[in-house]
C-alpha cells in the first residue's frame, strides 16, 4: 500500500509541474503593404457587450478588413471576464479580448494573462501619446502594460429638468451641501411614510452608485504609493465619505434620524426597476438625480426618448469645491490574451481599434462611451448633445481619474463593500473598527498575492 | 434544495425486505376492503366528513406543490410588461414567447448536447456498474466486503475535493470547452448505482446462478443472461437517475463547457439566459418550462421505475 | 444437541472466503483474473477520478498555484489564511451551517408529514403522490428562478397574498440579506418528494400488529406516532439526515442561479455578486467554486476542499454515533 501511496504522489507531482509555461515573443512585424500576398485569417474577438450596443460594435470590422483584406473578424458577445480567463487558463483563448472590468488590470497584467504589449509598441514604433495621459494609469501595472484602451466611461450627475422646475431649483447642485438640500425639496413621501420619489439616492449597489464611485467623489485614495497597504483606515476621506452616507439619509429620508431613513431608503431600492430595462427607476420618475456614466445618454435616447433631463458633473464635497467638473473614468480596455493564436495579425487589430479616428468616433456616436484618443475627442464627426458634453468635459479634466489598479482584483472594492453594507442598514455602527477591519483584509489579502 | 443536489437518490442503507416496500410504496392504493355488516347512519356520516377534511388538506397541500407550475407556465404566455405585475392571468396569451426562446438561443443544439451527454454518460455507468456491482454480490472472492466498503465510503466523498485537479487534467488533455469530461467519467463505475445495482443483485436467489454454473456457464455469461433480465427494474431505475441528473447538473458542465457557448447544456443555456434577458421574466419563464418538459413527461411515463428506485435499497437497517 | 460441524467455525474476517471449498489452483487464477476484470472500470475510476485527483489536491493545497504558472510551494499559508484572515470563509461556512441546519430538519418533518398524508387517501392516492413528487422533477436551476420570481417582493403572488392579509411590510425574500435563505429553505421544502418518498416506504412498513397491539393498550394517535411510528422510521429519518448533511455542504446550483438572478447582474458583474444578496447565499461550495475557477486560486480552492471533506466526514461521524441512541432497526425486537 505504502508503495503504491509513493507512486500516485509522484504521478500528481509530475502532472502538476507540466505547465504551459513561458511568455510569448513579440513575432515579426508583417508587411501591411498593398501587393504582399497573405493567408486567410480569421481572428476572433470576445466581448461583453450585449443587444443593440455588440451590433453596433460588430460594424467597425468593416473598416478593418477594408484595410487588411486577408484578415476577417468573428465576434462574440456577452462572454465575461470568468469565461476569458477560463480559456485562458485552459488555453482555449481567442486572439483579442474586451473587457469592461479595469479592476483585473492588475492581476492581467501581473500574471501575463493579458500580454505585455511593450515589445509590440516598440517594434511597431507605436506613438502612446495618441492617448491622453489619463489612460495610462488604468491600461499598465507593474511595468507591462497589457491593455489599450477602447473608449471609456465618465461619470456625471443626471437630473429631471421638469422636477427641478416645478421645485424652483434653477442650477444642477455642485457641492454635496447643494445635493443635499436640493435631494429634500425632491424627495416626495406616501401617506404611510414610505418614500414615493427620491431625491437622489447614496446607497450602495444601487444602479451605479458603488465603493469606487463614493471613493471617487470624495477623492479618497485606495493604497499607499507603492500599493502594498491599503489607505482605507488611514486616509480620512474615506470616513467622511461614510459620515456623509449616513447624514445624508438622516436628513434627507428620516426626518433626522438616521435608522429610520435607512429602512426607508432600503426598502425604496429593493422595488427599483432594472438597470437595463424600461423600468429604470430614472424613466419611471421614482427618482429626481442619478450619478450614471456617459452610455446612460445613448439608453434614453433609445428607451425613453421623450425623457426632460440634464447632465454635469457630479457634485463635490464643500472643501473641494475648487476640482468641480472631475469625475471618475475609465472604461472598456482590450488586451492580447496569453495563448493568442495569431498574436501580428492581433496586434494589427488592437492598434486599429484603439486608434482609428473613425472607429472611435462611431462607437462614441453610437454607444456613446467617450472615445479615447486626442485625435477622436477633437473630431468634427463627435455627434455631441448637450449632455454628452458634460462627460468629454469630465474625460478631459486633469483630475478625473480611476482607482488605483492592485494585484487583487476587485477583491479590495468587495471588502469594502461588505463592510458598507453593514453600515448603510445601521448594523455596523463603529466606524473607523470597520474601516480598520477592512484595510487589514485589504493587506492581508495583498500579501497572500504577493507570494 | 429541490431535488437533492447530487446524486441523492440512494440511502446508505443495507438490505432489507426490499421488495416488500416497493411493492407497497409503488401500489399503495389504500386499504382493502372487507365484508362489513352495515354501517349506523351517522358514523357514516362522521366518516363522510373526515374523508371530506382529510381530502380538502391533500388538496390544498397537492396545490401548494402545483401552483409554482401553473404560475411558470402562465408567466411564459405573459407580455414582458405584465410579467412584472402582480396580476396573474395573461391578457393577452402571447404564445409567441416560446417559438421567440428557439429565437433567442439555439435551444434545439442545448437540447441536443444536454441529452448527448445524458445518453452517452448513462450507456457509461450500466455499461460499466452492472460488472463491478455483479462481482460484488454474485462472486465470492477475497477482499470483496473491503471494496465494498471501500465503493460505499466514495459516496461521501464531495465533489469539490477532486474537482481541482481533475479540471488541470482536462486542461492539460486539451479537453476543456468538449464534453469528454463529462461523458468519460461514467465509463469507469459510479458509486450509487453500484451500490443500487448490488443490493438488487443479492435478492437475486442463488440458486438460479448456481444452476447456471453447474451448467457450466461462464460469469460473464451467468451476468448477462441469468441477472441482468431479471435486474431491468434496477437497471431502468439506475439509467433513470443518471439521465436526470446529468440533465439538472448545473457545477459540471459549467466548469468544463462555460467558455464554449456551442456545448452548453440546457442548465449552463437557462441561467445564462436569465443572466443577458433578465428583465424579461416572461421568456425566461418560458425557458424554463422548455427546459422542465421533457424530464416531466419523461417521469409521468415512467413513474413506476422512479418510485421503485427511490425505494430500492430499503431503508431499514 | 449435535455439535454441527461446518467449515466456518472460527469466525474471522475471511470467513467467508474460508467457507468457500478449495479449488483446483489455475481455475482460481481464472477466476481472480474474471473478478478484475468485472470490477476494473470502478477500479480505473477509483484510481483515476479519487485517489489520484484526492492526493494531487490535497498536494495543490499546500502550494499557490493559478494555471498560469507552476504550483509553488507555500506550507500551510492557505489554511492559516483561511482561518485567520479570511472572513469570507467564515460567512460561507456560517452560511452553510445555517441552511443545513434549519432545512434539513425542516425537511425531514415536512417530508414525514407528507408521507403521512399519502398513506391517508383511500382514492386518488396515486395521483396525490405523482403530484408531491412532481416538483423534484424540477431541475434545480428552473424551480430556483421560478421561486425567484414567486418572491419577488415587488409583484411576486407571495408578498401579494401577504399583503392582502395585512402584512404591512412582508420578506425582501431572494432580495433582502435576511430572508434570501429561508427563500431557499423554502425551495427545499417544495422539493420535499424525494425525502417524502422514502418515508412513504417506510410508514409503509411499520408492521401494523404494533399499532393493533398500540390501540389494544388505548393509545392515541399522538402517542401512537410517538412510540410506534418514529421508532419504526428512525432509520429513514437517520438516513435522511445523513444525506442531507452531506449534501448541504455541497449545495450550489440553486444558491448560484438564485444569487445572479436576484441582483439582477448582468454577465459582467457575475464574478463579484456571488452570493448577493451582500454575501447572505454565499455558501460553501460557491466560494470554492469562485475562488477556484474564477479568480484562479486553485491551491486555496483545494485547501478549502480538503477542509470541507473532512468537516463533512466530522458531521457524519457524529450523525452515525448519536443514532446509535435513537435509531431503532426491525428485527431488533422491542420498542425503543
Amino acid at each position: 500500500m505504502r508503495r503504491w501511496v509513493g507512486v500516485l504522489a509522484t504521478f500528481a507531482l509530475l502532472a502538476a509541474a507540466c505547465t504551459t509555461g513561458g511568455g510569448d515573443d513579440a513575432p515579426s512585424v508583417i508587411d501591411t503593404g498593398g501587393d504582399a500576398s497573405h493567408e486567410p485569417v480569421v481572428l476572433e474577438i470576445w466581448g461583453a457587450w450585449t443587444g443593440r450596443e455588440l451590433e453596433q460594435f460588430n460594424k467597425i470590422f468593416d473598416g478593418f478588413t477594408e484595410q487588411y483584406p486577408w484578415i476577417t473578424v468573428e465576434s462574440k458577445g456577452g462572454v465575461g471576464d470568468p469565461k476569458i480567463l477560463a480559456a485562458i487558463n485552459s488555453g482555449t483563448a481567442p486572439d483579442v479580448v474586451l473587457s469592461f472590468t479595469l479592476d483585473s488590470v492588475g492581476q492581467f497584467c501581473e500574471s501575463g494573462a493579458w500580454q505585455d504589449l511593450n515589445p509590440y509598441i516598440e517594434q511597431s514604433d507605436f506613438d502612446v501619446s495618441q492617448f491622453p495621459p489619463s489612460v495610462e494609469a488604468y491600461t499598465s501595472f507593474a511595468d507591462s502594460r497589457c491593455a489599450f484602451p477602447f473608449l471609456t466611461d465618465a461619470y456625471g450627475l443626471y437630473y429631471n429638468t421638469d422636477m427641478f422646475d416645478e421645485a424652483g431649483i434653477s442650477e444642477p447642485p455642485t457641492t454635496l451641501t447643494e445635493l443635499q438640500e436640493d435631494a429634500k425639496k425632491l424627495t416626495e413621501f406616501n401617506g404611510d411614510g414610505s418614500i414615493k420619489r427620491a431625491g437622489f439616492v447614496p446607497w450602495l449597489g444601487y444602479y451605479e452608485f458603488s465603493i469606487p464611485n463614493l471613493a471617487n467623489i470624495f477623492g479618497a485614495t485606495w493604497y499607499n504609493d507603492d500599493v502594498t497597504e491599503s489607505a482605507v483606515a488611514t486616509d480620512p476621506l474615506w470616513k467622511a465619505a461614510f459620515e456623509w452616507q449616513h447624514e445624508f439619509i438622516a436628513d434627507v429620508y428620516g426626518d433626522g434620524d438616521f435608522q429610520t431613513g435607512a429602512d426607508r431608503l432600503e426598502r425604496f431600492v429593493a422595488g427599483a426597476g432594472d438597470e437595463f430595462s424600461t423600468a429604470h427607476d430614472m424613466y419611471t420618475e421614482r427618482i429626481a438625480m442619478n450619478l450614471d456614466g456617459e452610455w446612460r445618454t445613448a439608453f434614453i435616447a433609445d428607451e425613453e426618448p421623450n425623457l426632460p433631463y440634464s447632465t454635469a458633473p457630479f457634485p463635490l464635497p464643500d472643501d473641494q469645491a475648487d476640482e468641480y467638473g472631475r469625475g471618475q473614468i475609465g472604461g472598456t480596455i482590450i488586451g492580447m490574451p496569453k495563448g493568442s493564436p495569431h498574436p501580428a495579425e492581433a496586434w494589427l487589430l488592437l492598434q486599429f481599434m484603439a486608434t482609428d479616428t473613425d472607429t472611435l468616433v462611431y462607437m462614441a456616436n453610437n454607444v456613446r462611451n467617450v472615445p479615447t484618443t486626442l485625435e477622436a475627442l477633437e473630431s468634427p464627426d463627435l455627434d455631441v448633445t448637450p449632455q454628452f458634453q458634460t462627460f468629454l468635459d469630465i474625460f478631459e479634466d486633469p483630475n478625473s481619474h480611476y482607482k488605483e489598479p492592485s494585484a487583487i482584483g476587485a477583491s479590495d472594492q468587495n471588502i469594502v463593500q461588505a463592510f458598507a453594507s453593514r453600515w448603510e442598514v445601521g448594523k455596523q455602527t463603529d466606524l473607523d473598527a470597520g474601516l480598520a477591519d477592512a484595510a487589514q483584509q485589504i493587506d492581508d489579502q495583498l500579501a497572500q498575492a504577493a507570494i | 434544495m429541490g431535488a437533492l443536489p447530487g446524486r441523492g437518490w440512494v440511502p446508505i442503507g443495507a438490505v432489507g425486505q426490499q421488495t416488500q416496500s416497493v411493492a407497497s410504496a409503488a401500489a399503495y392504493a389504500g386499504p382493502g376492503q372487507i365484508d362489513r355488516r352495515p354501517i349506523p347512519d351517522d358514523v357514516r356520516r362522521r366518516r363522510f366528513l373526515l374523508s371530506v377534511a382529510r381530502h380538502a388538506v391533500l388538496i390544498a397541500v397537492g396545490a401548494m406543490f402545483v401552483a409554482p407550475f401553473i404560475f411558470v407556465v402562465l408567466t411564459a404566455l405573459m407580455t414582458d410588461d405584465q410579467a412584472v405585475t402582480p396580476s396573474f392571468w395573461p391578457r393577452p396569451f402571447v404564445w409567441h414567447n416560446f417559438p421567440e426562446v428557439f429565437d433567442r438561443i439555439p435551444l434545439l443544439q442545448y437540447m441536443w448536447n444536454t441529452a448527448q451527454i445524458g445518453i452517452l454518460s448513462t450507456v457509461g455507468i450500466v455499461l460499466s456498474c452492472v460488472p463491478v456491482a455483479y462481482a460484488l454480490s454474485r462472486m465470492r472472492w477475497r477482499g470483496r466486503q473491503f471494496s465494498f466498503v471501500l465503493v460505499l465510503s466514495t459516496i461521501m466523498l464531495p465533489i469539490q475535493v477532486t474537482i481541482v485537479p481533475l479540471y488541470v487534467l482536462w486542461v492539460r488533455f486539451g479537453q476543456i470547452g468538449h464534453l469528454t469530461p463529462l461523458i468519460l467519467p461514467s465509463f469507469l463505475g459510479d458509486a450509487f448505482s453500484i451500490f443500487l445495482l448490488r443490493q438488487f443483485f443479492l435478492t437475486i436467489p442463488d440458486e438460479l446462478s448456481d444452476a447456471a454454473r453447474v451448467d457450466g456457464a461462464s460469469e460473464f455469461q451467468i451476468m448477462t443472461r441469468v441477472i441482468v433480465p431479471l435486474a431491468k427494474p434496477a437497471i431502468a431505475a439506475v439509467a433513470l437517475f443518471n439521465f436526470l441528473y446529468n440533465w439538472n447538473d448545473l457545477f459540471a458542465p459549467l466548469l468544463f463547457l462555460g467558455e464554449n457557448q456551442k456545448l452548453w447544456t440546457l442548465t449552463i443555456a437557462l441561467t445564462e439566459f436569465q443572466q443577458r434577458h433578465g428583465t424579461e421574466w416572461n421568456l425566461t419563464m418560458a425557458a424554463s418550462v422548455l427546459f422542465m418538459l421533457p424530464v416531466i413527461i419523461l417521469f409521468l411515463l415512467s413513474q413506476k421505475v422512479f418510485v421503485e428506485g427511490v425505494t430500492l435499497t430499503g431503508v431499514k437497517g | 444437541m449435535a455439535t454441527t460441524v461446518t467449515t466456518a467455525q472460527h469466525v474471522g474476517p475471511f470467513a467467508e472466503a474460508a467457507a468457500v471449498p478449495r479449488r483446483p489452483r489455475r481455475r482460481n487464477i481464472g477466476r481472480g483474473l474474471t473478478v478484475l476484470l468485472f470490477m476494473a472500470p470502478w477500479i480505473l475510476g477509483f484510481l483515476g477520478l479519487v485517489l489520484y485527483p484526492m492526493l494531487s489536491s490535497l498536494y495543490f493545497s499546500f502550494t499557490k498555484y493559478s494555471l498560469l504558472e507552476d504550483p509553488i510551494w507555500i506550507g500551510t499559508q492557505n489554511y492559516s489564511f483561511m482561518f485567520t484572515k479570511d472572513p469570507f470563509f467564515w460567512l460561507a461556512f456560517r452560511n452553510t451551517v445555517w441552511i443545513i441546519l434549519v432545512g434539513v430538519p425542516l425537511r425531514v418533518m415536512f417530508g414525514i408529514f407528507t408521507a403521512w398524508l399519502l398513506t391517508l387517501p383511500r382514492a386518488g392516492s396515486k395521483t396525490y403522490r405523482t403530484l408531491y413528487f412532481l416538483p423534484t422533477m424540477a431541475p434545480p436551476a428552473a424551480a430556483a428562478l421560478a421561486f425567484v420570481l414567486i418572491f419577488n417582493p415587488g409583484f411576486g403572488p407571495i408578498n401579494q397574498i401577504l399583503q392582502s392579509f395585512g402584512m404591512k411590510n412582508p420578506p425582501l425574500w431572494f432580495y433582502g440579506p435576511n430572508s434570501s435563505k429561508w427563500g431557499l429553505a423554502i425551495l427545499g421544502l417544495w422539493g420535499v418528494g424525494d425525502a417524502m418518498i422514502i418515508f412513504l416506504a417506510g410508514l409503509l412498513d411499520v408492521p401494523r400488529h404494533l399499532y393493533e397491539a398500540a390501540d389494544i393498550e388505548g393509545a392515541t394517535g399522538r402517542q401512537k406516532f410517538r412510540f410506534v411510528t418514529l421508532p419504526m422510521i428512525s432509520p429513514v429519518i437517520f438516513f435522511s439526515l445523513v444525506i442531507g448533511v452531506i449534501y448541504g455542504f455541497q449545495l450550489f446550483t440553486q444558491a448560484y442561479v438564485a444569487s445572479l438572478a436576484a441582483t439582477g447582474s448582468t454577465v459582467n458583474d457575475a464574478a463579484s455578486n456571488l452570493g448577493a444578496p451582500q454575501g447572505s447565499l454565499l455558501f460553501y461550495s460557491i466560494y470554492l467554486f469562485q475562488q477556484g475557477f474564477q479568480d484562479f486560486r486553485m491551491g486555496y480552492a483545494s485547501a478549502l476542499a480538503w477542509i470541507l471533506f473532512l468537516i463533512t466526514m466530522l458531521c457524519t461521524l457524529v450523525i452515525i454515533r448519536g443514532s446509535r441512541r435513537w435509531v431503532h432497526y426491525q428485527g431488533g425486537g422491542g420498542f425503543r
